[in-house]
């Protein structure tokens, strides 16, 4: 086959590369999947059953049809590929660093539902990486239709290794040691190694249910056995290996996993009510601007950039057909999380992501997980109680701040707490006497002008706080 | 219909492919024993090595 690329020739999606079969490109705002004639085989063997069909409507795998022939698009395929699929959207690709531990878990859950699924149909999922986990407000869905393969008959489950690293051991990490697994995670997209993980653990954590198998043995014969792969695979096929041995494996780890709880402590958890209006009116009037705001007409996407118990995300979704919520605290994500879950709403995605430390480009060439701003782009952005966090806890400079909110290039709703505050005052108290001078109303409002137009302003009682609606100048 | 062979793309890891028989629980008793049954003969030199084809 000539290895010339059309012109106009669909361009790879930069994370999507590890798979040979099946690689992800995005064309005209569509995101689309080029099969090879092996991807092509076993995605009609996870098509032609009623499977995907039935995992669809369940909502755990991404609705998804093939280019039919005659397409245009399938003209600017590049050389290798036969097929061509088309997925829904997901409102915006986030990844398992920015997650709460509850978002791990049922990820981690929904994985292991497709897997017992598939071999249902004498499939497997050839991987298990939780970016294949995609969220549609709080619900996961799993969006790489490349994963399904034929099992072959006697091999044992290759993924296996991967859930513990990318699945497992963080969720153990966060329930048994009380560590947030997002640093681990961003810092190692492949996630934590058996012996790695193995010296976490406490004299107690051995005892805990699935741990001696899955981290201790793990870790032990990891190590001895490294390089070995191909011969152990035959000896388990001579041996008889059969599917059903991964059905019982898939069951038990559901239960290990479902069993892992953490409850989060510490100052992030009781840090909202601080940051809340200091009197019942005021409060009733941030409602009220933040409802005014928002109700001006259909927005696309809303991120709200601070948002603690996700109460004005919530205000903002009645106008929205998205809301990106995001917190520094996984603690508090986590509980806004379960909160959604509960409710059914399905418009808001909560994440953990520190806007003084935002998620960058990782992985290869920086490329391959993006940063936050390049994963989309809101319509209105709520920065609410956020500002003096930024620039006296975090250091930030209060131009630099305000010129990165003009960055994105939407409408901005800005609550600006003056030195009287008292939430301001706390966190000046911390600080030297002399430092952040420069943070005042004035000299916020004329960073302000600077990029932004002032629609409305608002003081709220008593009085050390002012809502802004500027519109990008 | 010609089943494609998988190629996975990921090492499965020998250790994680033997920890699987633990992991398996009772259902992997038998294909432990035939496994090590197997090892132990080619270590008394009874049962010659045996390797997969090569595949591709």
């Amino acid at each position: 086959m000539p290895r010339v690329a059309p012109a106009d020739a669909l361009q790879a999606e930069p994370a999507s590369f590890r798979d040979p079969r099946s690689r992800v490109f995005e064309a005209d705002g569509q995101i689309l999947r080029a099969l090879t004639e092996e991807g092509l085989a076993d995605w009609n063997a996870l098509s032609a059953p009623t499977l995907a069909r039935d995992l669809t409507a369940a909502g755990k795998l991404i609705p998804t049809e093939r280019v039919a022939d005659g397409d245009p698009l399938l003209r600017r395929l590049p050389a290798g590929y036969a097929a061509l699929l088309r997925h829904e959207r997901v409102p915006f690709v986030s990844y398992p660093y920015e997650w709460s531990f509850g978002m791990l878990r049922d990820a981690a859950l929904l994985q292991l539902d497709l897997v017992e699924a598939a071999l249902g149909e004498g499939l497997i999922l050839k991987d298990s990486s939780p970016y294949n986990v995609q969220w549609r407000g709080v619900s996961p869905v799993f969006v790489d239709v490349g994963s399904f393969e034929h099992l072959v008959q006697g091999e044992p489950w290759i993924g296996y290794r991967q859930f513990c690293m990318l699945y497992l051991y963080p969720l153990m990490l966060q329930a048994f040691r009380g560590v947030e697994f997002n640093a681990w995670l961003r810092g190692s997209l492949e996630g934590i190694p058996p012996g790695q993980f193995r010296p976490v653990l406490s004299v107690g954590d051995l005892f805990r249910p699935g741990v001696f198998t899955h981290v201790v043995l793990h870790a032990r014969l990891d190590r001895r056995r490294a390089g070995r792969s191909a011969e152990v695979k035959a000896e388990l096929r001579a041996a008889g290996w059969k599917s059903e041995l991964i059905r019982a494996n898939v069951r038990r780890l559901r239960k290990t996993v479902s069993r892992l709880e953490w409850r989060p402590r510490g100052p992030g958890w009781t840090r909202y009510p601080e940051d809340r209006p200091y009197t019942d009116a005021a409060a009733a009037s941030k409602d009220a601007f933040v409802a005014n705001v928002a109700g001006m007409r259909r927005w696309r996407s809303i991120w709200d950039l601070g948002c603690n118990d996700a109460r004005f995300a919530r205000i903002a979704a009645g106008h929205a057909d998205h809301v990106l919520a995001v917190d520094s605290d996984p603690g508090v994500v986590e509980q806004v999380y379960r909160e959604l879950a509960r409710e059914g709403e399905r418009r808001i995605l909560p994440l953990v992501i520190d806007l003084a430390d935002p998620s960058p480009g990782l992985g290869w060439r920086g490329v391959e997980r993006k940063a936050l701003d390049e994963r989309g782009s809101p319509d209105l952005v709520l920065c609410l109680a956020l500002l003096h966090h930024l620039v006296i806890s975090a250091n930030l400079p209060l131009p630099e701040v305000v010129a990165w909110l003009r960055s994105l290039g939407a409408p901005l709703l800005v609550e600006f707490a003056d030195r009287d505050d008292p939430m301001v005052q706390r966190l000046l108290a911390a600080k030297r006497a002399d430092t952040h001078a420069d943070y005042r109303l004035e000299a916020f409002e004329e960073e302000l002008r600077a990029g932004f137009r002032i629609e409305r302003r608002e003081r709220l009682d008593p009085g050390t706080r002012t809502l802004f609606f500027a519109t990008p100048a | 219909m010609l089943i494609p062979r998988a190629i996975a793309y990921l090492d499965p890891g020998s250790g994680s492919m033997i920890v699987q028989l633990v992991a398996g629980g009772t259902a992997a008793v038998a294909v432990t024993a035939k496994l090590y049954w197997r090892r132990f003969l080619r270590v008394l030199g009874i049962r010659k090595d045996e390797h997969e084809p090569p595949t591709s």
